[in-house]
């Protein structure tokens, strides 16, 4: 059992990057009461937005770093203003079917553009070495995506916490009319959010492309878990958001080791358990 | 009165309808014919969620998908297993599936309810992957149709036309029996419970028992067609129990409308009319049919029957109902 600080480090990564995806998920959710099904796809869109970026300029993955976020932060905003907003009358159900729509056409026009394979994308510079630590020899790479995820979680909890764009927020969470009546645009927030999460999964999706290569069924994989975390973890909750997504990392890395064929079936198993103790999450609020 | 005679000769007339087919279809085509009378079950079992209860469900095709390898699974395991006790097999164990599971999201509605059954249907598909020595595995299971056997006489069905007579019945009867839970006390219960479920409560209701009923009974329903799915093709695979075919109903119900019974399986006509021609011409087609999907979502919310109900009421004349079509709360006088 000498590799089990292996699997353990394996399962950090895995964690950093669902939760690069949850959060935004579970941010959008929390704020705008819409479940996103497109958020995987803008994931993807970043994977794939970051391959040809990569392919054409520099083969370094920074470029896309800071391009790829961008791009799908305009995409999710121009998709809040002109497609969510028109159906947000006709309520939640076709909020839903729309982002599930055009989750169902993003996928078809990265497989139409891109074509129905994986296509591996590899770092180059120190990322592509290895470090040693405890002992062991283990992929910069790895420890980059856990890197970038506690970042990540940290700007947000400032913004969230320390900023009056915070205040803003955490109060459109709980009353969004009120916080309309008070003078601040709370349609632009809401475009804002959804373009900040669709920004964030586009970066999920830059990270995530070197460590599981980047194909058109990527999307409804990291979806699954995605929404296994937020279940876990509790509907719009951040720090939920967080242990869930350190605990499915590592029980999917674990998994793999202890019951290579039922790996999958573990992370429902710890879904259903919650379901059945704590059917709000562990860190949710009671539904009324 | 007059109203409910004519749905009834409008059934029969269909049924006659259906039994002419054989003589006027050629063969592919009557075998697609089989194929859309299917997957009409499956349509319909699933907009009974959507459509009247207000359920958004991602996981449909668990039950589709279950139904399906348990037939098959049950016919190759069990010899001489006639074909009626294989579809009932696979009825059965999605009655015991959907109750599990059910009984887990009753308590959940819209969003999470929605995320929930995707899960499961990820679960199923999971399991049907890795399951090899009982599933296939990426390669399915193949099986050869049993007889009919109907106590006195034993029939084979192997022809295209027989199974089509067998469908047309046994398919034909399954929806005729949601088409009646619609009218009964509990479909009323249920079209009341997405209108204000506060109420339903209030007037002493358990509104949980009877979503869990509800989903029993439509997961129950896509199992059978599931099972006849694997009888038709003498096939399964596990594209079966996948997402994507989820998504194919709930693209067909929300194509042909949900917010009249029949809806749904004017989707399916059109949906698999489109994917037979469609395909043939561009590798594309799911994009159209996403994009038509999203379209409609957007500008036309009750399906290709919002306009067809809109024209029916221009030649009625009547202007009560606003394009709602039947699926609405209709005050009683009690």
């Amino acid at each position: 059992m000498s590799n089990i600080p292996v699997f353990f480090l394996h399962g950090l990564a895995y964690a950093g990057l669902l939760f690069l995806v949850s959060s935004g998920l579970t941010l959008v959710f929390g704020m705008m009461n819409v479940l996103n099904f497109a958020h995987a796809a803008f994931y993807m869109l970043g994977a794939y937005f970051s391959y040809s970026i990569m392919l054409r300029m520099t083969g370094q993955i920074w470029l896309s770093m800071m391009l790829c976020p961008l791009i799908l932060f305009v995409i999710g905003a121009l998709t809040e203003r002109f497609l969510l907003r028109k159906v947000h009358v006709n309520g939640h159900t076709a909020e839903l079917l729309l982002t599930f729509g055009l989750a169902y056409i993003i996928t078809e026009l990265v497989k139409w553009y891109w074509g129905n394979y994986p296509l591996a994308v590899n770092v180059s510079g120190f990322l592509s070495e290895t470090v040693q630590i405890m002992g062991i020899t283990y992929p910069v790479y790895r420890i980059f995506i856990f890197l970038c995820a506690i970042f990540v979680g940290l700007v947000m909890a400032l913004i969230l916490y320390k900023t009056r764009l915070g205040i803003i927020l955490r109060a459109a969470v709980n009353d969004s009319e009120t916080v309309n009546t008070l003078g601040v645009n709370v349609p632009l927030v809401f475009m804002g959010v959804f373009g900040f999460g669709a920004a964030l999964s586009g970066f999920a999706g830059v990270i995530a492309g070197p460590l599981l290569s980047t194909y058109p069924g990527m999307a409804q994989d990291i979806l699954i878990d995605a929404f296994v975390v937020i279940v876990v973890g509790g509907f719009g909750s951040l720090g939920g958001a967080v242990i869930a997504s350190l605990l499915i990392g590592e029980l999917q890395s674990f998994g793999v080791l202890l019951f290579p064929k039922l790996s999958i079936a573990l992370v429902f198993l710890l879904m259903v358990i919650v379901l059945i103790i704590k059917p709000s999450g562990l860190f949710g609020e009671e539904q009324e | 009165m007059k109203k409910k005679n004519n749905s009834y000769i409008g059934i029969i007339v269909l049924f006659l309808l259906g039994a002419l087919m054989p003589f006027i279809l050629k063969r592919y085509q009557l075998n697609m014919l089989t194929e859309i009378i299917i997957i009409a079950l499956y349509a319909v079992s699933y907009n009974l969620l959507l459509g009247y209860a207000g359920l958004l469900s991602f996981g449909h095709a668990m039950f589709f998908g279950l139904g399906a390898f348990v037939a098959a699974v049950a016919i190759i395991h069990i010899q001489g297993l006639t074909i009626l006790s294989a579809v009932i097999i696979g009825f059965a164990a999605t009655v015991i599936a959907g109750f599990l599971i059910g009984s887990l999201l009753l308590r959940h509605k819209g969003a999470y309810f929605a995320l929930l059954t995707l899960a499961f249907n990820a679960l199923f598909y999971a399991v049907a992957t890795k399951w090899h020595s009982v599933t296939g595995g990426d390669d399915g299971l193949s099986i050869s149709r049993p007889e009919l056997n109907l106590g006195f006489a034993s029939l084979s069905v192997s022809s295209v036309s027989s199974f089509y007579y067998l469908i047309l019945v046994v398919i034909g009867a399954a929806i005729l029996f949601c088409w009646y839970f619609t009218h009964t006390a509990m479909g009323k219960t249920v079209l009341l419970m997405r209108e204000n479920e506060e109420r339903m409560k209030f007037l002493g209701y358990n509104t949980n028992i009877s979503r869990l009923i509800l989903f029993t009974f439509t997961g129950a329903l896509a199992g059978l067609a599931g099972a006849c799915y694997t009888l038709h093709f003498q096939f399964v695979s596990i594209s079966a129990i996948s997402i994507d075919m989820t998504t194919a109903v709930l693209l067909m119900v929300f194509i042909g409308g949900t917010r009249t019974f029949w809806g749904p399986i004017l989707g399916v006509f059109v949906y698999i009319i489109f994917q037979n021609y469609l395909s043939d011409i561009t590798d594309r087609w799911p994009l159209f049919m996403g994009l038509i999907f999203v379209f409609m979502v957007l500008y036309v919310p009750g399906g290709l029957s919002q306009p067809i109900m809109t024209i029916r009421q221009w030649f009625s004349g009547r202007k009560d109902n606003h394009g709602d079509g039947p699926i609405k709360v209709e005050e009683t006088s009690s």
